[in-house]
């Protein structure tokens, strides 16, 4: 075969690939769209603040590592304190802070050494002591450090309840969060876990802990952003989630049925993307023990979170999932293509083999392959045209389609420039942005293999108030 | 050539379906900002006949013959008004709701085949239907749909008779989870109407239906319903059921029931002892204060927390006897009084008692120097440094130095 021929076959092969993806895409949608239509529909008649009032919904443990919080620590855990529930606990893990995380706690909720007993059914690193408040329903854990899994197994260890609910401390809460996401759990005594959508706060106004405007942010990092969690959130885990494939509940929110978060070993503390591996792990475990079981989501935006606004710490955040997703598929290749692993064996785990972990990989090797045949003239230029304006078309399109569905379903951006705005963030992202994330995503493929296990840490600039914003 | 066809063929495709797709989503917005402006429209126009109506009591014609949707927003608007009315005017809008034909509409709408168009008419008429809709909203109790049961569910705890309560309790047996849960929160919505089906259910119901039922019984203070939890808390078959009656017990809150509840406590299974010491606490009868005081050193945690938070409760002579298991032999019963007595606020009373003169200076002193030496001293060093009295602090450390030396 000569080099052209060779150049030629790949590009068909890209071609193949790249209508592969958006055929899965299109049907992802779909099902979406459906799931999506009847989750809104039910909600006008679901009752929520009934059943909130009632005292009958099963009382929920709310687990938050911190690790040198102590600026924003007190308003966290008093927004999740109050959080619209019957009968909820918040439980802060102190993660060996070197600040004076555990202090301000004392200090703010008047916080005694507790006999309370914790049980202790997931190794952690040694505990240094457990307080409680006299007046809130809130436990610290104070531990030496051990990373962010190791902080929330200690959490589930000293949880009360049978709903463990694991989140970031900086994550910001709809008031009936909780009720929303724990509603899967109380319908059916076999959903596993349930994930909620996580927003972007970027440019949104907060007033003590909670979301009083939704506003799109002005730099355009952060709206790249709002279109691709649109985009991964609504359109896609929707879909995966009705198939009973999901394979991710986002590290930020998430609940769990205590019983099967322990039989499943908690999370694991030498994997960057702890929360895919745990998701991952649960839908192995429960599978090997003949269970029944659903891990759910929940199509609502519930938790709104920070996202990095310049390309340095975005490329870390995404060379870092990356690498999860990779740590992930390796050790449980042996679910890949197994029938024992129904859906999530033959579905899921090799569309994020193919599609995801090799995803970036083919890419590249497309666009090498289009400008090399475009180069050697195997690639005709009007061809080459045409292909590349309806590969974006298809791009753009599953963003509009996103925004669509945000629109129809949810409704969280009052403004029409706000609408506007992520339509064109949806069209700008194929020039320049995605093919950034695709270089991101394929070091990151590297640096798995040379063994890199950084974290890639966060810098948050904090959530902006009315008047900050003004 | 034809690869290149069918490509520019696929552009001019995607770029209508991207136009059509900002179209339709800045459509639905627009559609959406004109449909809310209609419909404030429609009800002020249906708002200013209402209140014609409730004056006059003639139905006028705008009321009349409306169709779906402007029965809807009469249906919700009707609901807003019966929140805020009383007596005859509300009788009247019960009337009214028959004479405008929304009441028929809706009881057709029961039978239509779209679940959304049953769950609006199941609503609607918990308020309007009165009696005769309970029966066919119990059948709605049993539809496959978990949000239409939910719906019915509130509709019928709205019309609130014993037949509603009945159905409401037969599905207290149901599978799932959920659906029990709402079934007992609209039965104590029904309240004393639902006690005969709830002791049924208490009775001849499945496990969790049989739970549910006393934890209903328990939240509506049901007095005459004690014999049976009594009964339930002494035979039930499994743990849960009888904690659960014993914590219905503490709620009734009944003097007499003090005997059941303390050979309660002697059941070999802790959740039960638990929930006795809750009910104990409860009750706040001083007589049951030694029974607390043995389960203070149970071998179960939650045992000894809910034992001594009972003690906690009982005045001072519970807070005596919490004193004294300071001076016990075992570490983890010391411990707990200690804690109880601080997140009780009543180390902190003590400590501002430490100068009183006669009985209550003595015990205050005797209860501090009692923490000092069970070693329960952090919450007691942290108030000798933020105490706002300077006299405060120097007296809790004099007392402390007092208790450390002797």
């Amino acid at each position: 075969m000569n080099p052209s021929d060779l150049i030629l076959t790949v590009n068909y092969f890209v071609l193949g690939y790249f209508l592969a993806i958006n055929a899965i895409y299109f049907v992802l949608y779909l099902i979406s769209f459906a799931e999506i239509a009847d989750y809104v529909r039910r909600e006008i008649f679901s009752g929520f603040s009934e059943l909130f009032t009632s005292n009958y919904a099963p009382p929920v443990s709310v687990v938050v590592p911190a690790y040198n919080e102590e600026a924003t620590i007190t308003e966290s855990v008093r927004s999740f304190l109050t959080l619209h529930y019957p009968l909820h606990e918040v439980i802060v893990v102190n993660d060996g802070s070197s600040d004076g995380t555990l202090e301000v706690l004392m200090q703010e909720f008047g916080l005694y050494e507790s006999d309370q007993p914790m049980r202790m059914q997931l190794e952690t690193a040694p505990l240094r002591g457990i307080y409680t408040s006299p007046t809130e329903r809130l436990i610290v854990v104070d531990k030496e450090n051990g990373g962010k899994s190791d902080a929330l197994n200690a959490g589930i260890c000293a949880a009360s309840y049978p709903l463990v609910c694991c989140m970031d401390a900086d994550i910001i809460l709809e008031e009936d969060a909780l009720l929303r996401v724990a509603r899967p759990m109380i319908e059916s005594g076999s959903v596993a876990a349930v994930g909620g959508i996580i927003r972007v706060a970027n440019g949104c106004e907060f007033e003590k802990g909670r979301l009083v405007k939704v506003k799109t942010p002005r730099k355009p990092l952060p709206n790249f952003q709002i279109v691709e969690y649109l985009r991964a959130f609504i359109a896609v885990r929707t879909a995966w989630s009705r198939l009973n494939c999901l394979l991710i509940i986002s590290g930020a929110f998430g609940m769990f049925r205590r019983r099967d978060l322990i039989l499943a070993g908690g999370y694991s503390s030498d994997t960057v993307g702890e929360d895919m591996e745990l998701t991952t792990r649960m839908h192995r475990v429960l599978r090997e023990n003949d269970r029944k079981y659903k891990i759910s989501f929940v199509p609502d935006p519930i938790a709104w979170t920070e996202v990095p606004d310049t390309l340095r710490v975005l490329g870390r955040q995404r060379d870092r999932w990356h690498r999860g997703l990779i740590d992930t598929l390796v050790r449980h290749r042996r679910m890949l293509f197994n029938p024992r692993y129904g859906p999530v064996g033959l579905i899921a785990m090799p569309y994020f083999f193919i599609f995801e972990f090799l995803g970036p990989v083919i890419e590249l090797l497309g666009y090498a392959a289009f400008v090399a045949g475009v180069a050697l003239g195997v690639i005709n230029g009007p061809f080459a045209l045409a292909f590349f304006l309806a590969a974006v078309g298809l791009g753009v399109l599953l963003s509009t389609a996103a925004v669509f569905l945000e629109e129809l379903s949810l409704e969280r951006y009052p403004r029409w420039w706000d609408l506007v705005k992520l339509t064109l963030y949806g069209v700008l992202e194929n020039f320049g942005y995605r093919q950034l994330n695709t270089l991101w995503r394929a070091l990151a493929i590297v640096s798995f293999l040379r063994n890199n296990t950084n974290w890639g840490a966060m810098e948050r600039k904090g959530f902006r108030t009315r008047e900050e914003n003004e | 050539m034809q690869v290149l066809a069918i490509i520019l063929w696929a552009v001019t495709v995607m770029f209508a379906l991207n136009v059509m797709m900002i179209a339709v989503t800045l459509g639905i917005k627009a559609a959406r900002v004109l449909r809310r402006r209609r419909t404030q429209t429609k009800i002020e126009r249906l708002e200013a006949a209402l209140d014609q109506t409730l004056i006059s009591g003639e139905v006028p014609p705008a009321l009349r013959h409306l169709g779906n949707r402007d029965l809807d927003l009469l249906a919700t608007m009707m609901v807003e008004y019966l929140s805020l009315l009383r007596g005859t005017e509300r009788d009247r809008l019960v009337r009214l709701a028959k004479e405008t034909g929304l009441v028929r509409a809706y009881f057709d709408r029961l039978r239509s085949r779209g679940r959304w168009r049953k769950a609006r008419a199941a609503e609607n008429l918990g308020y309007f239907g009165g009696p005769e809709a309970a029966a066919p909203l119990a059948n709605l109790l049993a539809h496959r749909d978990e949000t239409l049961r939910a719906v019915a569910a509130r509709a019928l705890a709205h019309i609130g008779t014993p037949e509603a309560a009945g159905a409401l309790a037969q599905m207290l047996n149901d599978p799932s989870e959920l659906t029990r849960l709402r079934m007992a929160e609209n039965l104590e919505r029904i309240g004393t109407l639902a006690v005969g089906s709830l002791s049924e259910t208490l009775e001849r119901g499945n496990p969790p239906a049989r739970v549910l039922a006393a934890r209903v019984l328990g939240n509506l203070r049901v007095h005459d319903a004690r014999p049976a939890l009594r009964e339930t808390m002494r035979e039930g078959a499994f743990p849960d059921l009888r904690a659960q009656a014993a914590l219905a017990l503490g709620k009734i809150g009944d003097p007499d029931d003090i005997p059941a509840l303390l050979e309660a406590a002697e059941d070999g299974a802790w959740p039960v002892r638990a929930q006795v010491a809750s009910a104990l606490g409860a009750i706040g009868d001083v007589s049951t204060i030694p029974t607390l005081q043995k389960l203070t050193v149970d071998t179960e945690w939650w045992v000894r927390l809910n034992a001594s938070r009972a003690l906690a409760n009982m005045g001072p002579a519970g807070e005596k006897a919490l004193a004294r298991l300071l001076e016990g032999e075992d570490r983890y019963t010391r411990d707990r009084a200690a804690a109880t007595l601080e997140e009780r606020g009543i180390t902190r009373r003590a400590v501002r008692e430490l100068d009183a003169p006669g009985e209550k200076g003595e015990g205050a002193r005797a209860m501090i120097r009692a923490m000092v030496r069970a070693g329960a001293v952090r919450y007691l060093e942290r108030l000798a440094r933020t105490l706002p009295d300077e006299g405060a602090r120097e007296t809790l450390r004099r007392t402390m130095r007092e208790a450390r030396e002797s």
